[in-house]
């Protein structure tokens, strides 16, 4: 099928090509000098102190429960709507995912209530999620975890650019729908200089030297001290993220703007309010239906008219995740009612104008 | 910092290689699709495998490949240590302990090594074709039919080798190939898992891609709305420009390769007038070795590091294949140190010469003067 109207689309220019081609014409791929100047321009973008790229936004996640030492025993509270990445970053390391609920149907971000009541002895973090690209409450949920000596991580994989207080560990994904695309790519940000240390070292089988470094004769050998992973980045990839970088605030300019658009036209059927929408980095647009069948009903008509839409399941109703289930009421019903409207840098008004009249006419009733 | 004037590596892409990456990323696709699709075809036709699966590293592709064979908690896999930690850490990530088997002549593992250390706990073996040289993989295969373990091959070396027309990383249950930026076939970071088997192929595309029954590119393409979960995935996901690079430079795959086996002759040549050096392997080998690197051995393994400071010092670029992962602090740490005299040996005694595909004969008689200047 080749879609009308695409749910995202990418376009680079041609300084971002020729970034990428200057690079695979110098002929040094593995990371290097391009890396260290992504990492930076990140680190300096967001306000950290230390940005460590990786090969993926879940790399990020798993790697940071590795440098925080989460282990067997150990409990990490993470929202089950969420991509299942979240809730697969604890179990790598042999920890315990709790699944906790999300506000409401309407915002679908991490209850802070809920995370309260579900702190045992055993918990070590909090994963707080940017679902959607909108600003989890991190102010809340500083105190909560400050309160309970809990370390707070964010997964920024959809929420780069969101405007919102800072938690110990942000991790970032480049996957290629995201707002800061390059193919596959991750990156962790912190201030903490062991966990970036940690993290830097586990991405490449905790070598005490790396390719460059002997390259450019720093280190004749090396050491392994611990049990790492190949989670690199490569060259061409930071090379294509640090031509992106600077475009990513107009482009999320862009994307709010389209979304205020979207939501002129489908007020009856909006999600988050107002100022969630000035704080949010829009990495999708979603809309929410009173029932599941009024949902599919317009999923179907948008497909007939070749616009492509997507939704996102609840990971506890996912085979693999059932075991986590508990009583999550408003994350089954925002999973079950909400679809994903056509949203990129390159989402125009006609477009908007197009899908919404779908929307309005399909939602009103059966045809 | 200084730049060696010359490198152990230099990889060098051609302008067509440089296009085939900028047109994907004019088409704006980039997560697995229909290129990567291409160049797994491509690369299962190259070797004569039935599957292809790349990954984001030769490590994914190794943790894969023990997932496949079962690998759990409790579990032995044999592999060399005289290899990149990759082929033993894998083993750790499954729960596993790795065995570590001595070596050969040929710097890879000894089949009657391996025998000596199989027990009850023993699930596989993983052989390193060493420097792009075919192991004694048919003696371990035997074995390990014998005894009913799976082979795994860690083909990182060696992407465009065979024993009798049979190309390495078919002989067992899954081969491992790495794409790392210095690589014979390299894309940056890249990895891909071969295989013959229906069922080692569909879980490894499973796992590869978080154990998600629909990928972004069958939602795309309007297949399926949405998607399931089974298994613990893991990103371990190539992307399309990658997939894009890899393609166009297979094509020029084997006569990288026969210029690597020209380089190495003249290389043996010339190192046989050296005295102190050997040159593992024999002339008739390099004929079925892709030729990766150019391992030589000292016979004096005290005069190892000031050796190659002299020739750091001369401009000239070396490495060490391999620091035995025996020895390494974590593995010392977790699983103690076993006797492998001879791994230790070739630890302490092994120089890596500069080897690449642009390089001439001119730079050969400059790096084989140098050593037998360090070496007087």
């Amino acid at each position: 099928m080749s879609w009308e109207i695409p749910l995202t689309d990418i376009v680079f220019d041609e300084d971002d090509l020729a970034a990428v081609g200057d690079c695979l014409r110098s002929g040094w791929l593995t990371m290097g000098p391009r890396t260290k100047a992504f990492e930076a321009a990140v680190a300096a973008d967001r306000g950290r102190r230390h940005a460590v790229a990786v090969s993926s936004g879940t790399a990020a996640l798993h790697l940071t429960c590795a440098a925080l030492e989460l282990g067997a025993g150990d409990e990490v509270i993470v929202p089950s709507f969420t991509f299942l990445a979240s809730v697969n970053a604890p179990r790598y390391v042999g920890a315990t995912p709790v699944l906790c609920d999300v506000v409401s149907p309407h915002a679908p971000l991490i209850d802070v209530e809920d995370v309260r009541a579900r702190i045992t002895p055993r918990t070590r973090a909090v994963i707080a999620v940017h679902m959607l690209g909108y600003p989890a409450a991190m102010g809340e949920l500083r105190a909560l975890c400050a309160e309970h000596g809990l370390t707070l991580i964010e997964d920024a994989a959809q929420g780069f650019g969101v405007d919102a207080p800072h938690g110990d560990v942000a991790c970032l994904s480049f996957f290629s729908k995201k707002q800061l695309a390059i193919g596959e790519g991750g990156m962790v940000l912190t201030d903490d200089e062991r966990v970036a240390e940690r993290v830097r070292l586990l991405r490449s089988h905790a070598m005490t030297s790396g390719t460059w470094d002997r390259h450019t004769g720093h280190q004749a050998s090396y050491d392994v001290v611990g049990f790492g992973f190949n989670f690199r980045l490569d060259e061409p990839r930071a090379a294509l993220g640090l031509a992106r970088l600077p475009k990513v605030p107009a482009e999320i300019e862009h994307r709010r703007a389209m979304v205020r658009a979207y939501r002129e036209r489908l007020g009856a059927f909006a999600m988050f309010d107002e100022d969630a929408v000035e704080r949010a980095s829009h990495f999708a647009y979603t809309v929410l239906f009173e029932d599941v069948e009024t949902r599919k009903r317009v999923r179907d008509a948008l497909a007939d008219a070749r616009i492509q839409t997507t939704r996102y399941p609840a990971v506890h109703r996912l085979t693999e995740f059932a075991r986590y289930a508990t009583a999550l009421p408003h994350s089954e019903a925002a999973a079950d009612r909400h679809l994903a409207l056509p949203l990129s840098a390159h989402t125009t008004l006609e477009q908007v104008e197009r899908v919404s009249a779908v929307v309005r006419a399909a939602a009103a009733g059966p045809s | 910092m200084s730049f060696p004037q010359v490198p152990v590596f230099d990889l060098r892409l051609d302008e067509d290689d440089v296009q085939a990456v900028l047109d994907v990323l004019r088409s704006g696709w980039l997560t697995l699709g229909p290129r990567t699709a291409e160049f797994e075809r491509a690369f299962a036709d190259h070797l004569g495998a039935r599957h292809a699966v790349a990954v984001s590293s030769c490590t994914a592709a190794l943790h894969l490949a023990y997932l496949a064979a079962g690998i759990g908690p409790g579990d032995e896999v044999i592999v060399p240590a005289m290899t990149f930690a990759a082929t033993a850490a894998a083993v750790v990530y499954c729960g596993a302990t790795p065995v570590f088997a001595e070596i050969g002549d040929d710097l890879a593992l000894d089949p009657e090594d391996v025998a000596r250390r199989i027990t009850d706990r023993t699930k596989a073996v993983c052989v390193v074709h060493f420097a792009g040289y075919p192991a004694r993989v048919r003696e371990l295969r035997a074995l390990c039919d014998a005894h009913g373990l799976a082979l795994v091959e860690d083909v990182a070396h060696a992407p465009c080798a065979g024993v009798d027309g049979r190309a390495l990383g078919t002989f067992g249950l899954a081969g491992a190939f790495s794409f790392f930026s210095n690589k014979v076939l390299a894309c940056g970071e890249g990895g891909l898992l071969a295989t013959d088997d229906d069922d080692v192929a569909a879980l490894t595309r499973n796992l590869r891609s978080q154990g998600m029954t629909s990928g972004t590119w069958s939602r795309h393409t309007g297949e399926t709305e949405t998607y399931d979960a089974v298994g613990l995935g893991f990103n371990y996901r190539i992307d399309e420009p990658r997939a894009a690079l890899l393609l166009s430079r297979l094509a020029k795959l084997p006569s990288g390769v026969e210029r690597r086996r020209a380089l190495t002759r003249a290389y043996r040549e010339r190192l046989r007038r050296v005295p102190g050096v050997i040159v593992p392997y024999d002339d008739a080998a390099v004929d079925h070795s892709t030729c990766y690197v150019l391992p030589i051995l000292l016979e004096d393994a005290t005069r190892r590091d000031p050796v190659r400071r002299a020739l750091r010092e001369g401009g000239v670029q070396t490495s060490v294949f391999y620091p035995a992962v025996h020895e390494f602090t974590a593995y010392r740490e977790r699983f103690g140190t076993p006797s492998l005299p001879r791994t230790e040996y070739v630890a302490r005694a092994e120089i890596t010469l500069p080897l690449y595909r642009d390089m001439d004969e001119a730079l050969i008689d400059r790096v084989v003067g140098a050593l037998a200047e360090a070496l007087r």
